[in-house]
């Protein structure tokens, strides 16, 4: 076979996918082959699985110290100097959360996201820009997709569609 | 190896919590570029496409209405923006995140086409950048593994490579060339640009081009062959 | 010792478990793609391929790694949106059936409580989702606007109504961007910031869903 006719089958639209996946298939096999390990010096790190549910802590797995306005959680962040306020947002705990953490051991585990905590702190926080991308990401989809489907898929044989 | 070796001097930072932008002469000419090239966009109209018709001697215009323009234009601009924004941020996630919102505007901004070839060719771009985020996505999560960190401001100060970091970023460029369309995977992008609107698709392509000069940069950061 | 200063042992030895399996179930996907001949069944094999980017993710299995997941998660989710719909866009153009339905058989929801309680079931689920606030309260409090949207018998579209929740998504985002700089801007005023773009993301993950709810009645309320 030769160089013009391989050229040529890659121009067909149709085949692009189907040789990105396989070209990204060999890519992945060479993990198998090199030595991966964790680097132990993480940000955030997070303690023992279950440790914290085996203590009955009502914030497990989540909890890590401080008390609302007072005391700031333990945070280790890349670049502290960067968030002046490190760890308020870890420790804050809204008036209904604190409710809801003294009448059940599972606060942590339950889909109750109150406004505070660990997560939040990196989500609005240190790594906000990421959250604000995502959300654009979305809402750049929605904008597509809601588009297409208000102008093509619902009005159809509008007047602007020619025929073939 | 330092910043400077690859991008001149450090300018100055933009501290965002852990996201931290940075300016280097490199990295902010590309900025202004975008910015003024997007700038450009945002003023212009669209061209129209004449096409011959076959059996007559009439010629047909493809025209673009107002209502795809206003679209096509605010997707062009972020589409814009967002390639601004990768070539100063300064960490491997934020880079990843802002190469996807490329890659879904550069979708949007041909999916109000009527012709079914290049509907299609968007729609085997997209396949391409669904499966992109596993490397992309992947191969940042890698490095963090390997390295404990997302800054480049960081990595840039590991006197050691791994074989690991290596392969993270093999697969951050897999995912790059899968977003940005190059060979061999360029027919998708390629069969996109045969659509009427010329300044708003012209955003794709310096988008790609853009992001991939970018992307050589971050990874040779990550490699440090020098 | 609440946080420890290294990551514990356990997590260490799972991580090289953690990636084989990922890149095992990436290449079930991508196998999957490169001899699928069908469009739509590779669309949904895409699926797999994001599974895969999840576990690659997770396997870092620290707070950061779990913050980054939402972001993965999310752009997966955007992305089959968006390409689903261009996908429609095609298949309805390539073969011009101007009038015909994308659902060719009517899928009527005959549901009693579809007219008894609509009203009712829609409040409490708005209510309690304001109460979980955040991305979960989002989903819960869009799930109740869903509901009452699909229980409307009223047909066609309405784009007034679509474009005024769209709005308020719209001004949610700005709320949260306006949190997100308060942060830095004046980092006295971080629980304001909290607040701002707790009460945001609610807003505008409710409202997207509704939205959605808007669009899908068209395909499946018809008799």
């Amino acid at each position: 076979m030769n160089i013009g006719r391989i050229w040529n089958s890659l121009a067909n639209p149709r085949r692009i996918p189907r040789l990105f996946a396989l070209i990204l298939g060999l890519i992945l096999l060479i993990g198998f082959f090199i030595p991966i390990s964790l680097n132990d010096h993480q940000l955030y790190p997070r303690p023992t699985p279950q440790s914290q549910i085996n203590d009955q802590n009502p914030l497990a797995p989540y909890d890590r110290g401080g008390s609302p306005f007072e005391e700031t959680g333990i945070v280790r962040a890349q670049y502290p100097q960067n968030s002046i306020e490190l760890g308020q947002i870890t420790a804050y705990l809204t008036p209904i959360a604190i409710g809801v953490k003294d009448s059940t051991y599972y606060f942590g585990t339950s889909i109750l996201s109150s406004p505070g905590g660990l997560i939040d702190e990196i989500l609005y926080y240190t790594r906000g820009f990421d959250t604000i991308l995502e959300s654009s990401i979305l809402m750049m989809a929605f904008v597509i997709a809601s588009w297409v489907a208000l102008h093509f898929t619902m009005k159809r044989d509008e007047e602007g569609d020619e025929k073939p | 190896m330092d910043l400077a070796t690859i991008g001149g001097q450090l300018l100055g930072t933009i501290p965002l919590g852990d996201i931290v932008l940075y300016l280097t002469p490199f990295n902010l000419f590309m900025f202004g570029g975008t910015l003024a090239f997007t700038t450009l966009i945002a003023i212009s109209r669209t061209e129209t496409q004449v096409e011959a018709e076959f059996g007559t001697l009439k010629d047909k215009e493809v025209k673009v209405n107002l209502e795809e323009f206003k679209i096509r234009r605010f997707l062009a601009i972020v589409c814009g923006l967002a390639t601004a924004g990768a070539m100063i941020t300064g960490d491997l996630f934020n880079f990843t995140l802002f190469v996807t919102l490329i890659g879904i505007v550069n979708i949007g901004i041909v999916s109000a086409v009527r012709q079914v070839d290049v509907l299609n060719a968007a729609f085997q771009y997209g396949l391409i950048a669904m499966m992109a985020s596993l490397p992309l996505f992947g191969g940042a999560a890698v490095l963090l593994a390997s390295t404990g960190t997302l800054s480049l401001l960081e990595i840039v100060k590991l006197p050691y490579v791994t074989s690991m970091m290596t392969f993270g970023s093999l697969l951050l460029l897999m995912g790059i060339i899968g977003e940005t369309g190059v060979a061999p995977f360029y027919a998708t992008k390629a069969e996109m640009f045969r659509t009427p609107g010329s300044p708003f698709i012209l955003i794709i392509h310096l988008s790609s081009l853009l992001v991939i000069v970018r992307a050589i940069e971050v990874l040779l950061i990550i490699n440090k062959p020098f | 010792m609440i946080v420890p200063v290294q990551v514990p042992e356990l997590v260490v030895s799972l991580y090289p478990v953690a990636i084989w399996v990922g890149i095992i179930t990436g290449l079930i996907g991508l196998l999957g793609i490169s001899f699928q001949k069908n469009d739509l069944s590779v669309l949904i094999l895409t699926d797999i391929v994001g599974v895969a980017m999840l576990i690659f993710v997770a396997g870092v299995a620290t707070d950061l790694a779990e913050a980054l997941i939402l972001p993965g998660l999310v752009v997966e989710l955007a992305e089959i949106m968006a390409i689903s719909e261009i996908l429609l866009s095609r298949e309805i153009r390539k073969n011009n059936i101007s009038g015909e339905d994308l659902v060719p058989t009517a899928l009527p929801l005959n549901m009693e409580i579809l007219k008894t309680a609509p009203t009712f079931i829609a409040v409490v689920l708005i209510a309690y989702g304001v109460f979980l606030s955040g991305f979960t309260g989002g989903v819960i409090a869009g799930g109740g606007i869903l509901f009452y949207i699909l229980s409307k018998s009223a047909r066609g579209l309405p784009v007034e109504l679509f474009e005024g929740l769209a709005g308020a998504s719209g001004i949610a985002w700005v709320f949260w961007i306006v949190g997100f700089l308060l942060f830095f801007v004046g980092p006295p005023f971080w629980l304001l910031g909290l607040m701002l773009a707790a009460f945001g993301i609610l807003i505008k993950v409710a409202s997207k869903v509704g939205l959605i709810g808007i669009l899908t009645r068209e395909e499946f309320k018809k008799e």
